[in-house]
């Protein structure tokens, strides 16, 4: 049994329908994640699940509670990171999670304890006794997970967790992430960068206009679109730097857009991007068939090709064939 | 980095062998026990308080202003032993006191909350399961400490000045009590008008109105206590005296109850039970006025004056506390219809709460008009004032059914939100006092014509208060309040079956 299922989720705000028919299910230790564009409806969902708001119709089970009727019951079982971390000026990292664990109910040593152990967890201990106010925005962001954790929740939902981190920041919240879903937790993440998400997730679901578009693994994801439009793979061609002068390198543009099913070719810097067009349903063996057709007519002009390469379509692309950047 | 989040809790520290040890052991559990059993926001406010610049730079100029006062008081008393300067001091150091508990404890404590709402902190103290009510408490009381700790500075100061003679220790004592009644009263509004505005035009609005309201608060209360310690023992002879403490802190524990419950509703879930405190603490504020204003009648040899009194204020206020209650929306979360009864008045949702307050308006008009009919010999020309009593809820019930009705009539749901409704009470009431005066100076009639006039809730009302010396009866007639009466009724039912069946759409949906 899942822990999570939402099944045909509806918030209505007067005549804007802000999520619709929304479905989905989550296993406990997987990791879901949300995508969508700005106003698709992933927080007005996220609060829903958070139980901050009320669906106009649906249902959310979270371990058989209805997050609807018996929203109380589901509480503690949720953690809730908002976009906005949350914490207070003026307290120490300590503080600040020692004012929750009491909020959450924990008492004496059961509570330093637990707000020990969450430190250790995030990596927070030597920094116990800084005031929040002079961490880091990554720091800030582990102060809010660690506040998320007090509880032992079983659901985490996290709205835009790694929006505005540096790259080291956003590294060490994937293995955060990645460990909490190890002990058992379900957590679902919403955000826009997407390279991130597709690392980290087991699941994805792409949301617009308050529609759920698709949803299921990345990789089949993936295939789901390949397997049903038009696929435009792309490919880096370098010539030598030492053998090509300008002439070469227009030789190889014309030569490259002669050749059937080629589309586009752009000079970027000392390489060439090439976009193929395939017809729908064409898998990936046909497409690296296709390239090969073309490496061979680049070597039989006898051009100077150091390296040729076809970029692997991600969660990007999937986001982009799925979504048409509708605002709900 | 991915080492799990140990659950388990660790096992009890060894119990310490010596003797001092233990001691010690058996203070810090001791300590712990009750750290655990505060309010956790107790706990950070005041940690978080006593670290900010507004609490030392106001404390240390309290401290020096103190200082300075009792220095000049030395020296100008030290010459006469006989000289009676303790009222003149006394003001001194309250003045001192009072810019602190008046103005920057209820200021920080409506910053701290608007700022838990801005920051989005809010959300997550609501989803610790602390609850509103408790988390409202936690902030008031966190503040109130901080109070404390400014008034543990002036307390010396304020004992000092009644041995510089001239003011007796009762005086002192009923101008610090209503200071602390004041002072918690105004920390209450403060953290209550923190919830009122959600967006940010709104919360600019609401910033400079309480500044306003707390500078004219501070002036009102600095100006009280100059006339107590002014007036001095004689106040506490005067029954009229006693009367007015009395009134005020009835006024201030109900307002402050009804502001503090308003505020814990605004903050509360859609899925909880969030109107059940304000309804409440409005019917308790009847029954208990009602009760009073018995009482008072009562000692004042069944006084016709006293039940017009209670009658026309209480119904003012009632009005006022009207437009808010029955401005909910349409129906309720689902957790809630299941423990909802039809007679479930308290319980969320516009139709109930219409029904509640027009069941309380009702049962107050009734109360003081019955009080009217059975007070000891009321002169003829006092018979207006009994029909005011009723005309003034009547008005109420009236022109909340309209502002109720008319955001609900339209398609768009944008004018029956909660301010839609409010802001069409104030605009109907506006425009009724307003055209039909203008229209019957227009067509050549009086400004104040009964007629013209009979639904115009500030002349029709004053008109009904009116006693026509020349006609020797009152200036209306008796069956024209119950016209009005039946107006308002008509009124009231249409709007009750327009708000169940808007209800019944809500869920079914």
């Amino acid at each position: 049994m899942s822990l999570l299922e939402v099944k045909g989720l509806r918030r209505d705000y007067g005549a804007l329908r802000a999520v619709d028919d929304v479905s989905f299910s989550l296993e406990a230790g997987s990791i879901l994640g949300f995508i969508g564009p700005n106003g698709a409806g992933k927080s007005t969902t996220l609060r829903i699940l958070a139980t901050l708001d009320v669906p106009t119709s649906g249902e959310v089970l979270l371990d058989g509670h209805s997050l609807v009727d018996t929203p109380d019951r589901a509480r503690p079982l949720i953690g809730y990171m908002p976009d906005r971390y949350g914490t207070y000026d003026d307290v120490t990292v300590f503080e600040f999670l020692d004012f929750f664990a009491r909020a959450y109910g924990l008492k004496g040593a059961a509570r330093r304890q637990r707000v020990e152990s969450v430190m250790g967890f995030t990596g927070l201990t030597p920094l116990a006794s800084r005031l929040t106010t002079a961490l880091s925005k990554g720091m800030r962001q582990r102060v809010a997970l660690g506040r998320t954790l007090l509880h032992d929740p079983r659901l985490l939902l996290l709205d835009e967790p790694a929006d505005g981190l540096d790259p080291r920041a956003r590294i060490e919240l994937r293995e955060l992430l990645r460990a909490l879903a190890d002990q058992g937790k379900a957590v679902i993440i919403s955000s826009h960068i997407l390279t991130e998400l597709a690392e980290i997730c087991d699941t994805c679901a792409i949301i617009e206009q308050g529609r759920l578009l698709a949803t299921g693994k990345v990789e089949d994801l993936l295939q789901q679109q390949e397997a049903g439009a038009v696929v435009t793979p792309e490919l880096t061609v370098r010539l030598a730097p030492g053998e090509a002068g300008e002439a070469v390198w227009a030789r190889a543009e014309r030569l490259l857009l002669e050749q059937p099913r080629v589309t586009q070719v752009a000079r970027e810097g000392e390489s060439l991007r090439v976009r193929l067009e395939l017809e729908a349903g064409t898998g990936p063996a046909q497409a690296d068939a296709a390239a090969a057709v073309l490496l061979a007519a680049l070597v039989g002009a006898g051009l100077p090709v150091c390296a040729f390469s076809a970029r692997e379509r991600n969660l990007e692309d999937a986001f982009m064939t799925v979504t048409k950047g509708r605002v709900a | 980095m991915s080492v799990p989040v140990d659950t388990a809790v660790s096992p009890p520290a060894p119990e310490p062998t010596a003797s001092g040890g233990r001691s010690a052991a058996a203070a810090g559990a001791w300590t712990e026990r009750w750290g655990d059993r505060l309010n956790p926001l107790v706990v950070k406010e005041v940690r978080q308080g006593l670290r900010t610049r507004v609490f030392w730079v106001c404390f240390g100029l309290m401290l020096l202003a103190c200082l300075m006062v009792a220095l000049i008081a030395y020296v100008d008393t030290r010459e006469s032993a006989n000289a009676r300067h303790g009222q003149g001091y006394f003001f001194a150091f309250f003045v001192c006191l009072g810019l602190a508990h008046f103005f920057v404890i209820p200021y920080s404590a409506y910053r701290s909350l608007a700022r838990e709402r801005e920051d989005e902190t809010w959300v997550l103290l609501v989803l610790t399961g602390l609850g509103p009510r408790r988390i409202l408490r936690g902030k008031v009381a966190s503040f109130l400490v901080q109070a404390s700790l400014y008034a543990s500075a002036v307390g010396p100061f304020l004992l000092f000045s009644y041995f510089l003679n001239g003011i007796a220790l009762p005086t002192i004592l009923v101008v610090l009590g209503l200071g602390g009644a004041w002072l918690v009263f105004v920390t209450v509004a403060g953290v209550c008008a923190a919830t009122l505005a959600d967006g940010r035009l709104g919360r600019a609005f609401v910033h400079f109105a309480v500044l306003a309201m707390l500078g004219l608060g501070l002036l009102q209360a600095l100006g009280a206590s100059y006339a107590m310690t002014e007036l001095g023992d004689r106040m506490l002879r005067e029954s009229e005296f006693l009367y007015l403490v009395g009134a005020a802190l009835v006024l201030m524990l109900l307002d402050g109850w009804l502001l503090f419950e308003a505020a814990a509703s605004r903050l509360a879930l859609p899925t909880e039970d969030y109107t059940r405190g304000p309804r409440r603490a409005v019917g308790v504020q009847v029954a208990i006025a009602m009760l009073l204003g018995l009482a008072v009648w009562w000692f004042e040899g069944r006084s016709h004056s006293v039940a017009e009194l209670f009658g026309l204020l209480g119904g003012a206020h009632l009005i006022v506390v009207g437009m808010f209650v029955v401005s909910d929306v349409d129906g309720q979360a689902r957790a809630q219809r299941a423990v909802s009864q039809p007679w479930s008045l308290l319980r969320p949702g516009a139709l109930r709460g219409f029904r509640w307050m027009a069941l309380l308006l009702t049962a107050w008009g009734l109360f003081f008009w019955g009080l009217e009919c059975l007070s000891a010999n009321p002169p003829l020309r006092h018979l207006p004032l009994r029909m005011a009593t009723l005309a003034m809820p009547t008005y109420g019930v009236l022109f909340l059914s309209l502002a109720v009705g008319l955001g609900r009539r339209v398609r768009q749901d944008r004018l029956a939100t909660p301010v839609a409704v409010r802001v069409s009470f104030v605009a109907s009431v506006a425009l009724a006092s307003a055209l039909p005066p203008l229209a019957a100076v227009l067509t050549g009639f009086d400004g104040d014509d009964p007629i013209i006039n009979l639904f115009n809730p500030l002349v029709g009302l004053v008109n009904f208060s009116s006693y026509d010396y020349s006609a020797g009866g009152p200036k209306m007639a008796l069956e024209l309040l119950y016209f009005v009466v039946g107006v308002a009724l008509l009124a009231a039912f249409a709007t009750d079956r327009m708000l169940a069946e808007r209800e019944r759409r809500a869920h079914a949906s």
